[in-house]
C-alpha cells in the first residue's frame, strides 16, 4: 500500500514559502523544501536556528505563512505523521508502565478500566519492531534514556504513519543507545516505508544514516546528498564558525585559520 | 435561587427522605437513625471518588499548588457571598453564598489558565499571585465587618455532618460530570501531562481538554469546601492519589487504588468523628488524617519493595 503511494511519483510532504514569527522574532523565513520520500532527511544548523520549529510548524503546533502540503497515499488519504519528540520529560515516579504509556497514544478509551486488546496486539508488534520485547509491564520512569526513545519511537510507529519526525533522538543518549538507536533508523531505512525528518545537531550521525540533508538557519542554506552538502564552504556559512563537533579531519581543512574570528560573529548572533 | 432547580424539589422533599427511612430500616448502626450521618456518608460515596480521580492528574502532573490556589479563592467567592447576603437580607430576600462560591472559582482558574498561557512567568509565580489576591481580597471583605465572619467559619473548616439537599444534589451532579469527563477524558490528560505536543500529533485537542479540566477542578474543588474546607481541600485531592501512587505500577492501578483510598479514608473518617470517643473533630481534618496515616503506610509498603 505505501509502496504504491511511492510509485505513484507523489511526495510526502511540501513545503513551500514557510515562514514563522513568534513573538515578534522572525524564526523561519521563506522556507522551501520537500524531502526525499521514503529516505532519511537530516535538518542540520545551529543553535536556535529554527529546526524544532520547523518540526512544530509541520505538526501544526505554531502559526506559519506559506505552504506545508501533506502527500496523499494510493487510498487517497493524506500522509500520516508520527512524532519522536526530543527527550520526554514526565515525573520519573509516576506509576506509568511502556504499555500504559503506548495505548494512551492508541486509545481514547479510559486507562483506568482497561487497556484494550487490539491496542495490546498493535503496542505488542510495535514493542518488537524497536527490539523492545516483553517490555509492556516495565515502567517508564525505570527506562534508560536510549530505551526511552525506542518506546519513543515504537509508539510513533505504532499509529502506521508515513512521515516519521524526530527531533534530536539521540540527545542525552549514552553510545551503545544512540548506535542502536542509529541501527534502528537504518532498518527503517531499508524498509523504505518512511519519509523520516531527522532534526540532529550531531553531524556525524547524519553523515553515516543521513541520505538527503536540509541546512537550515532561518531559510535553506543548501541541501542534497551529504557528500555534496556537508562542505566545508557550506557548513562554514551555515554555523559561522569552526564545526568543532565534525568528526571528519577533511572538513576542518582550510577554515581553521580563521576560527577566532567567525567564533566572534556567532556570539553576535544569538 | 438554587431551589428553584428542576427536580431539586422531588429530590429534598421526597427521595431524599425516603433514603433516610430505607436507612433507619435496614442498616443496624446507631448513625443510620441520624439522617445527617446519613447525607455525611452520601457525600463521602459521592465526592471522595471524584477527588481521588482528579488527584491522580494533580499529583502526577504537579498540579498541587493550582488546585490550592482555586480553593483560596473561595476566600473571596464566600466573602462577595456574605456581602451579596447582607444586601439581599435588607431588601427583603435572600443569598445563596455557594452561588459565588462556584462562579469566583471559575474565575479565577481560568484566569490563571489563561495567564499561564499568555506570559512566560512561571506557573508558580503567576499562581501565587492570584493566590495572594483573592485570600487577601477575601479577608478584607470579611474584616470589614464583625458578623461575617461567623458565616465564614464554615467554609474554612467545612463541615460534613451540616451538609443539606441541596449540597448533596450538586455533588451528584458533579459527579456525573467527572465520571463522564473521566471515561473521555482521562486517558488524553494522561497523554496531554507526558508531553502536550505528542499528545497534538496524536490528534488530541490540547487546548480544549486543558480548559475542560480546568473546569472540572474548579467545580470539583469547589464542592469539596463545604466537606473539607478550605485548608484541606487539596489535602482530599492530593493524599488518596499520592497513596495509590506509592502502591499502582499502572496508570490504571493507581487511578482504581486512588478511588478506593479515597472511599474508604472518607467513610471511615466520617464515621470516627460521629464516634463519641472523637466527638467534636472536625471531620475534613479526621479524613485527611487517616489519608495521610494511609500514605505512610503506603511509603513503607514502597520501601519493603524495594
Amino acid at each position: 500500500m505505501k509502496a504504491d503511494a511511492r510509485a505513484g511519483g507523489g511526495f510526502a510532504l511540501r513545503i513551500q514559502n514557510l515562514s514563522v514569527t513568534l513573538g515578534g522574532v522572525t524564526i523561519l523565513s521563506h522556507v522551501n523544501f520537500q524531502p526525499a520520500m521514503g529516505k532519511i532527511n537530516a535538518v542540520v544548523g545551529p543553535n536556535g536556528a529554527g529546526k524544532t520549529t520547523l518540526l512544530r510548524a509541520i505538526l501544526g503546533l505554531v502559526p506559519f505563512t506559506g505552504t506545508i502540503e501533506r502527500g496523499r497515499g494510493a487510498d487517497g488519504r493524506p500522509q500520516r505523521i508520527g512524532y519522536v519528540p526530543q527527550r520526554l520529560e514526565f515525573d520519573r515516579a509516576m506509576p506509568l508502565s511502556v504499555l500504559d504509556f503506548l495505548a494512551a497514544g492508541l486509545q481514547s478509551w479510559p486507562l483506568w478500566l482497561r487497556c484494550l486488546s487490539k491496542v495490546r496486539r498493535v503496542a505488542d508488534t510495535a514493542l518488537g519492531r524497536v527490539g523492545a520485547n516483553g517490555w509492556e509491564s516495565r515502567r517508564m520512569g525505570a527506562l534508560s534514556g536510549g530505551e526511552l526513545q525506542r518506546v519513543l519511537l515504537a509508539m510513533a510507529l505504532a499509529s502506521e504513519p508515513d512521515i516519521l519526525l524526530l527531533d534530536e533522538p539521540v540527545s542525552g543518549v549514552d553510545i551503545a543507545g544512540e548506535s542502536l538507536f542509529c541501527d534502528l533508523l537504518g532498518s527503517l531505512q531499508r524498509e523504505g516505508h518512511y519519509t523520516m525528518l531527522l532534526v540532529n545537531h550531531d553531524l556525524s550521525i547524519v553523515t553515516q544514516h543521513a541520505d538527503y540533508v536540509v541546512c537550515l538557519n532561518q531559510t535553506v542554506y543548501c541541501e542534497g546528498t551529504p557528500v555534496e552538502t556537508l562542505t566545508a564552504e557550506n557548513l562554514r556559512r551555515l554555523y559561522r564558525h569552526d564545526v568543532g563537533l565534525f568528526g571528519h579531519s577533511h572538513m576542518h581543512e582550510g577554515h581553521a585559520h580563521d576560527h577566532h574570528v567567525h567564533h566572534h560573529k556567532e556570539s553576535e548572533s544569538k | 435561587m438554587i431551589a428553584e432547580f428542576p427536580g431539586l424539589e422531588w429530590w429534598s422533599g421526597e427521595a431524599l427522605p425516603a433514603v433516610h427511612r430505607l436507612a433507619r430500616e435496614t442498616l443496624p448502626f446507631a448513625w443510620a437513625n441520624y439522617s445527617f450521618m446519613v447525607n455525611a456518608l452520601l457525600e463521602c460515596i459521592l465526592l471522595a471518588p471524584l477527588c481521588a480521580a482528579m488527584g491522580v492528574q494533580i499529583v502526577n502532573f504537579r498540579l498541587a499548588f493550582f488546585s490550592d490556589a482555586i480553593s483560596h479563592s473561595a476566600f473571596t467567592g464566600v466573602a462577595l457571598g456574605l456581602l451579596l447576603h447582607e444586601a439581599a437580607t435588607r431588601w427583603g430576600g435572600t443569598f445563596d453564598p455557594r452561588i459565588t462560591l462556584i462562579g469566583f472559582a471559575l474565575v479565577v482558574a481560568f484566569a490563571i489558565a489563561m495567564v499561564r498561557r499568555g506570559t512566560e512567568l512561571s506557573t508558580d509565580t503567576v499562581v501565587g499571585v492570584f493566590f495572594s489576591t483573592v485570600v487577601a481580597l477575601g479577608l478584607a471583605i470579611v474584616t470589614a465587618s464583625g458578623s461575617r465572619a461567623a458565616g465564614f467559619q464554615r467554609y474554612l473548616y467545612g463541615d460534613i455532618l451540616t451538609l443539606d439537599a441541596v449540597d448533596l444534589a450538586i455533588t451528584a451532579f458533579l459527579a456525573v460530570l467527572v465520571v463522564v469527563s473521566m471515561c473521555v477524558g482521562f486517558t488524553r490528560w494522561t497523554l496531554i501531562g507526558l508531553n502536550a505536543e505528542l499528545a497534538h500529533s496524536r490528534g488530541v485537542r490540547v487546548r480544549l481538554y486543558d480548559y475542560l479540566f480546568t473546569l472540572l477542578l474548579a467545580l470539583v474543588v469547589t464542592v469539596t469546601i463545604r466537606t473539607a474546607g478550605i485548608l484541606l481541600v487539596t489535602g482530599m485531592l492530593l493524599v488518596p492519589a499520592a497513596t495509590a501512587r506509592n502502591i499502582a505500577r499502572t496508570a490504571g492501578g493507581m487511578f482504581r487504588w486512588a478511588v478506593v483510598i479515597g472511599v474508604a479514608g472518607a467513610m471511615t473518617g466520617t464515621l470516627l468523628s460521629f464516634s463519641p470517643r472523637f466527638e467534636g473533630i472536625s471531620s475534613g481534618a479526621m479524613i485527611v488524617l487517616l489519608a495521610s496515616v494511609l500514605f505512610a503506610l503506603s511509603l513503607v509498603l514502597r520501601r519493603l519493595r524495594r
